[in-house]
């Protein structure tokens, strides 16, 4: 059973179509990973998930026939935009989203959720004293109690330091272990790639990338190159077959034009630096965001234009 | 709409205003803001201003002026010291008589001038047809003049008004050749008793004296009763614009929003903000049982008001609550909440505007008109109802059914304001805009 199936939605503000035709099925106990640039649509299609926004057309089911009206109560959402009532105590705070999702009480799960993510110690201290990085944990303890069927995490990580950044993600990981599905977004293309099942693109309101990351890469082929040399970034400017090059330093990428043979491209490379090392790869998913939404594809959408 | 999402959203809000310092405040100060006055009077009753009252008369019949001498004397014999203490507590009234002049203009200019520098606090030009009773053609207004820049409630005006006219009585009366010393009672005045009506005992078949009704059954109560309801609904609904204007500054409402439909969220607050109103409400009205036995006035109190009263404060509180809500969720920040407070509070403030016009004429069309408007129903409609006559049986009823469906209909337009309103930021929306929420959602 699929736990969440778009069917052509869209959702309008004013003149500004923020979500068109968009048709999207997420699998149950799945990491589904939503990307895109800021505007581009991701927030507001949680939102219509939620059953914060309502489409304008199209439908949107949870779990087979569900309706998002009626089945909020499956349902863990953490905004993008976070609060929490600063002058109540964090034990206080958490019961009551608790009781509000589930209308039971829950308080041996905030005792074991805030000793999970090593909160224990701040229970009875009130919210206003907390550093970020704790609201931030907190606020995800309020989304996740009582165990929801559905996690919708819009943007979980931002601000977050390394070692909650790890709490947090090993709670995903264990969340869906135990059959959650989750829904996130991020602007983290590397933890996109690491951590999600599957990848959903969505620019300009409209669809752009859908599937697991192998298969998205599959559908740009093995294009790039990464390459070290002696002489760094002007070793590699005016190699034959090269697109592109994204200079990351230390390492260069290079974009392969569509009938180049790499060969030839290593070959021309070895007769001007000296080559430590060379590698074929598939696009990252940072690269093929940048080719849908980066400045280059901006400049040719304006050119066809 | 799920009832747990209410109760647990109204427990959470109920709890969080009933333990801040400014309920408490509110709930000590504003009887303290509205009974001010009274408390003031009370405690400056004891310290009267005791200047002397120095006023000047030209008197051109010559005869009344001494009638307003022997009055003042006998006022001040009466009334300047306390009996038991011997200490003064009124002003004394010092009359200056004085001779016309010649140019009349320039006398009057003289005097105002007196009355400026506070040598006197006000002059009487006693005309010289005064004593000429009236012609169907005169007019009487130009008989008697008082001058004065005194403000406020002149005090010596109104007293001026029986001993002018008993003095111009009494030398008309002399003028007819009647002996005045020999029947000086004839110009006094007979007191009128305020009474209640006679009731026949329905259980004894005996019919009751009339008691002497009290100023207070006429006025205060009434007055008291509507005030109250009014301070009650204005504490208990003014928090609900501050309340989720700052749960959506501070973005706490999407997450809400997650788990609750935004009408289940906007029932919730308002249901939290109605046990407020009730637990004020309750501390009122025990605080004020006991402070009308400990008057003596239990009895002036029309107990059959109370469920009416209560009525009317949920219908008021649910009312102002979703309209503060739907406000609230048009604004971005505490500053726009603020610029809207008045508009919220416009529902209270004006049939307290009213207040004095319908104990005037309660059963006035006036009265009757906007007592009948939803919005002012429960403060005025209570207003009349506590009133010694009360008001026609089907007015209240009809009331209640008007502020019914009118709080019905505003839960329900607010709620799709709010639906609408509650995760936009930027500027808060006009009015018109506003309108087009609540009717298309």
């Amino acid at each position: 059973m699929d736990a969440v199936q778009i069917s052509h939605v869209t959702r309008t503000f004013g003149s500004v179509t923020a979500v068109d035709d968009l048709s999207l099925t997420v699998p149950q106990g799945s990491i589904y990973g939503f990307i895109g640039p800021n505007g581009s649509g991701k927030t507001t299609t949680m939102r219509m998930i939620v059953n914060i926004f309502y489409p304008d057309r199209g439908e949107i089911r949870l779990f087979g026939d569900g309706r998002p009206e009626n089945s909020t109560d499956l349902i863990g959402y953490l905004p993008e935009e976070r609060g929490l009532y600063q002058r109540m105590t964090v034990q206080a705070l958490l019961e009551f989203y608790g009781e509000l999702r589930s209308g039971r009480g829950v308080k041996t799960e905030v005792a074991r959720w805030l000793q999970r993510l090593d909160l224990a110690g701040r229970a009875s201290d009130k919210v206003e004293t907390l550093s970020r990085g704790m609201s931030q944990k907190v606020q995800f303890i309020a989304t996740v109690i009582p165990e929801p069927k559905l996690l919708l995490l819009d943007e979980p990580f931002s601000g977050l330091d390394p070692v909650s950044a790890e709490a947090i993600r090993s709670a995903i990981l264990d969340l869906r272990r135990h059959g959650v599905t989750v829904i996130l977004s991020t602007h983290d293309m590397h933890l996109a790639e690491t951590l999600c099942d599957y990848i959903f693109m969505i620019f300009r309101g409209r669809k752009v990338l859908d599937g697991t990351i192998g298969s998205i890469q599959d559908r740009y082929g093995e294009d790039t190159i990464r390459v070290t040399a002696s002489g760094g970034f002007a070793a590699v400017q005016q190699l034959p077959g090269v697109d592109q090059i994204r200079d990351l330093g230390q390492v260069q990428e290079l974009r392969l034009a569509r009938s180049a043979d790499p060969q030839e491209v290593l070959r021309a490379l070895v007769a001007q630096a000296r080559v430590t090392s060379f590698s074929l790869m598939k696009p990252s998913l940072h690269d093929i965001f940048m080719r849908i939404a980066g400045p280059a594809a901006e400049e040719a959408n304006h050119a066809n234009a | 709409m799920r009832m747990h999402k209410i109760r647990t959203i109204a427990k959470r809000d109920y709890i969080a205003t009933v333990r801040t310092k400014a309920f408490v405040f509110g709930l000590v100060v504003a009887p303290m803001l509205f009974g001010g006055g009274s408390i003031a009077m009370t405690l400056f009753k004891g310290q009267p201003d005791l200047k002397d009252r120095r006023v000047a008369i030209v008197d051109h019949t010559g005869v009344v002026a001494g009638a307003l001498v022997s009055a003042a004397r006998e006022k001040n014999g009466r009334e300047l010291f306390d009996k038991k203490t011997h200490q003064q507590i009124a002003p004394r009234y010092v009359f200056e008589v004085i001779a016309p002049a010649a140019n009349s203009k320039d006398q009057l200019l003289a005097l105002s001038g007196r009355v400026r520098r506070k040598q006197l606090v006000a002059f009487l030009e006693i005309g010289k047809d005064a004593l000429r009773p009236p012609g169907p053609a005169d007019d009487p207004t130009a008989r008697v003049s008082y001058y004065t820049n005194a403000g406020g409630i002149d005090e010596m005006r109104n007293w001026l008004n029986g001993p002018i006219n008993d003095g111009v009585r009494l030398a008309r009366l002399a003028q007819l050749g009647i002996d005045i010393d020999r029947n000086k009672g004839l110009t006094a005045s007979v007191p009128i008793d305020g009474l209640s009506l006679v009731e026949r005992d329905e259980k004894t078949g005996e019919v009751h004296e009339a008691r002497k009704r009290s100023e207070l059954e006429g006025f205060f109560v009434p007055f008291a009763v509507a005030m109250i309801l009014a301070m009650i609904v204005m504490v208990g609904s003014a928090p609900m614009l501050q309340n989720v204007t700052q749960d959506k500054s501070q973005r706490i409402v999407e997450t809400l929003l997650g788990a609750a439909t935004p009408f289940e969220l906007m029932t919730g607050k308002v249901v939290g903000a109605v046990g407020v109103s009730v637990t004020s409400s309750v501390l009122y009205v025990l605080a004020g049982t006991l402070a009308v036995n400990a008057l003596g006035i239990a009895g002036l109190l029309p107990l059959t008001i109370i469920p009416w009263f209560y009525v009317y404060l949920l219908a008021d509180v649910v009312m102002l609550c979703a309209f503060a809500a739907a406000l609230g969720a048009c604004c971005s920040t505490p500053q726009d909440a603020q610029n809207l407070a008045i508009v919220l509070l416009m529902p209270c403030l004006i049939p307290m505007f009213m207040l004095v016009t319908v104990l005037r004429q309660p059963h006035g069309t006036l009265a009757t008109v906007m007592s009948l408007v939803p919005p002012f129903t429960p403060i005025l409609m209570l207003l009349r109802q506590a009133m010694p006559d009360g008001v026609p049986a089907w007015q209240p009823w009809v009331g209640l059914v008007d502020v019914l469906a009118f709080a019905a209909a505003t839960v329900w337009a607010a709620s799709r304001i709010f639906r609408v309103a509650i995760l936009m930021q930027g500027k808060p929306p006009r009015l018109a805009e506003m309108v087009r929420w609540a009717m298309k959602g």
